[in-house]
């Protein structure tokens, strides 16, 4: 694996004329490092001869001022301070679809080297990532809290005017409706299936052990408080229920 | 001489070639785009699930395999690979986005599997692939998205021993593109890296989740829209409804086909092997007509993020690249897709048109919403039609079907589930296999 060196960064980097202060090119290499440390970097960035297919058939390039090759570019050439500059807001254009992976001749996956830089991004506690992801806290709670991504009661006319008035072309409470799905695991309104507590508590293990636990601490700390209040309740309950199995099994003996 | 700025240099001269020779110059960019456009640097890709039988050969991990009693039916993938699509004994394992917002697709895929006699098992022990949330924001990284596959895939492994069955006797049926894209990746990725293996092997042991101290890997990584596609013909067999007169676009799912593009199904009988099989194969198995339209590589414009939190381009990409072409060049009846995201915002992105000058209105089901349908499915009970925003009733008068009385009957079953007698597609007390309500099958029995 290639280090974070590069022949072409500048000592200083900033705006000349706002005299803004330089990003420290320390920074500028931890970041690229963050990034290359990835397993799946080597795996994602093969080479690029800027053919550009891949901003060809990108949709956010249709409407954002971001281009896969770009992207690709600098991170082939080690621009440390262009890379940095795309992580200010340009990554966070990308539709996620992997049409560039797909059609790229080198293999390369631009949408996949685009994670790669969310996650670094998120790490170093950038203020663009921060910013971006505050609309998507209800999704990063519900997902964290009870293994659901999305759940019925959260599509509501209030958080999606655009989609019109047919939230339900039957006029009916919502929990009457989530009952009159034929699927048993279905009839919810919090999430989008019923999920085992058990599950939830394996699922809070995961976070713990992998690091997601602290990148969110990292981008939202009060989102952050609030799922771990949540996790200390459910873990409670679980708690009690293996109690009440080991009082059920000592009556049973 | 005419000034011109060419961008390439001083050595920059004209090819002067005359139009004939030019086509022959470019025709191959064409060619590319027409014919399986990924096949691109095949030699290069290798097959993950060779090294992963060495693997299991060398005692480092345990293979979950599609098995006789699964089933299976073989296709074939991209680069003409097999691969084996288990048919019954499936674990369902639920699309968040479905279940909470397009509760009639899984309900459908449940009705066609009962009306076929496939056993599967729908139960509450498995989380979202954590997948949309990720790709969206970034939360999350290749350690949890692994540790996740990993704990859902083994539920799947032991879910049956519930009902007193052996270990492997459900296969796992992944309902959500992006879950299928996103385990397929991940699954690659554990077989390539040690470190991650050993990573997992910690983590999944603390969860009590390992087959005789190894981490469980599913032979295949299935997407119910194959198992939808094998048992075309099967469906095709229950149709009520006939449907030859509906012009069906297709939108195939990005995290489907151009994620992990080498396992995607492809068939030469199907658009001569052009493009992916999947939903236009059922689609053309019960007899609809499937046109083409010139922006099918498009994606919908979900963007993960972008339907949350920017909405505008999410709307305009919909609009403009996917409905309006497939009303306006295909004069479609219908747009059919395979997962999650698309449905969502293919469907829900029409109304909004109308403020921009561009009203659009065109039906959009899952293939397997379309499928029951003209199999005589309840369009409410049942496909759950209600909650789509695009006008479905469209496309239900073109099929015959008197949608006003069937929307009355629905009305009136929900008295009935008012009362607590709704009708459901399986044993309810099967969906909890352990822990709070868990009733052992002995005991219900």
């Amino acid at each position: 694996m290639s280090h974070a060196t590069s022949t072409r960064v500048q000592q200083h980097i900033g705006d000349p004329v706002s005299g803004k202060p330089p990003v420290p090119q320390a920074k500028l290499e931890e970041i690229f490092k963050d990034i290359q440390s990835d397993l799946r970097y080597d795996h994602e960035l093969n080479g690029c001869l800027n053919c550009g297919i891949c901003t060809a058939t990108c949709p956010a390039a249709h409407y954002y001022d971001f281009s896969p090759r770009e992207i690709v570019q600098l991170l082939w050439t080690e621009n440390l301070e262009g890379v940095y500059d795309a992580m200010q807001e340009k990554i966070w254009a990308c539709a996620q679809c992997y049409t560039c992976a797909a059609r790229c001749p080198f293999g390369n996956s631009p949408g996949g080297l685009v994670m790669l830089m969310r996650e670094t991004a998120i790490k170093h506690g950038m203020q663009s990532a921060k910013n971006v992801l505050r609309p998507f806290s209800r999704v990063m709670l519900k997902l964290i809290s009870t293994g659901n991504q999305l759940s019925p009661d959260m599509i509501t006319r209030d958080h999606f005017p655009d989609w019109g008035p047919n939230v339900s072309k039957i006029d009916a409470p919502l929990k009457l409706l989530r009952q009159a799905i034929p699927m048993p695991t279905l009839n919810t309104t919090a999430t989008a299936w019923e999920v085992n507590l058990k599950t939830s508590i394996e699922l809070y293990t995961i976070w713990e052990e992998t690091g997601v636990l602290k990148q969110l601490e990292t981008i939202d700390e009060n989102l952050f408080d609030v799922i771990t209040d949540i996790m200390d309740e459910k873990r409670e309950d679980w708690k009690d229920f293996l109690a009440d199995q080991d009082d059920q099994g000592g009556k049973d003996e | 001489m005419n000034e011109r700025f060419t961008g390439h240099g001083a050595e920059w001269r004209d090819s002067n070639l005359t139009p004939g020779e030019a086509k022959i110059a470019t025709s191959w960019v064409e060619l590319k785009i027409d014919r399986r456009s990924m096949l691109t640097g095949k030699d290069r890709v290798e097959d993950v699930r060779d090294a992963m039988w060495q693997l299991e050969k060398d005692g480092e991990i345990v293979v979950h395999r599609v098995a006789d009693e699964h089933e299976p039916v073989i296709v074939k993938t991209l680069y003409g690979w097999d691969k084996k699509i288990p048919t019954t004994k499936l674990w369902h394992h639920k699309s968040c986005g479905q279940c909470g917002n397009i509760p009639g697709y899984p309900a459908s895929l449940l009705w066609l599997m009962n009306r076929l006699g496939i056993e599967y098992l729908d139960e509450t022990d498995q989380t979202s692939c954590t997948a949309w949330n990720y790709h969206g924001s970034g939360i999350g990284n290749l350690e949890s998205l692994a540790a996740v596959f990993l704990r859902n895939f083994h539920q799947a492994y032991v879910s049956a021993r519930a009902q007193g069955l052996p270990d492997a006797y459900f296969f796992p049926l992944v309902h959500c593109g992006t879950s299928f894209g996103n385990y397929k990746e991940v699954r690659a990725y554990l077989i390539r890296s040690a470190k991650l293996r050993e990573r997992m092997r910690t983590i999944l042991g603390k969860l009590g989740r390992l087959v005789d101290g190894k981490i469980l890997i599913p032979e295949e990584v299935v997407h119910y829209s194959e198992w939808v596609h094998v048992m075309r013909e099967k469906i095709a067999g229950l149709q009520e409804i006939d449907c030859s007169g509906i012009r069906a676009t297709i939108h195939p799912a990005c995290h489907v086909y151009k994620m992990v593009p080498e396992d995607a199904i492809y068939d030469d009988n199907i658009l001569g092997g052009n493009r992916l099989a999947v939903s236009t194969g059922v689609m053309q198995a019960l007899g609809a007509q499937v046109i083409d339209y010139k922006t099918w590589y498009d994606c919908c414009g979900f963007g993960f993020r972008h339907i949350i939190s920017e909405r505008e381009f999410t709307r305009s990409f919909a609009i403009d690249r996917k409905i309006r072409v497939a009303v306006e060049e295909a004069r479609a009846d219908v747009m059919i897709g395979h997962d999650t995201g698309c449905i969502t915002t293919l469907d829900k992105n029409q109304w909004i048109g109308k403020a921009a000058g561009k009203p659009v209105d065109l039906p959009v089901l899952a293939d397997c919403q379309f499928a029951a349908l003209v199999c005589g499915a309840h369009p409410y009970k049942i496909v759950q039609s209600h909650w789509h925003a695009s006008s479905t009733e469209t496309l239900m008068e073109k099929l015959g079907i008197d949608w006003r009385a069937k929307k009355g009957e629905f009305l009136a079953y929900l008295e009935q589930v008012k009362e607590g007698r709704q009708e459901n597609l399986y044993d309810p007390r099967r969906r909890i296999t352990s822990g709070p309500g868990f009733i052992p099958i002995a005991k219900a029995a």
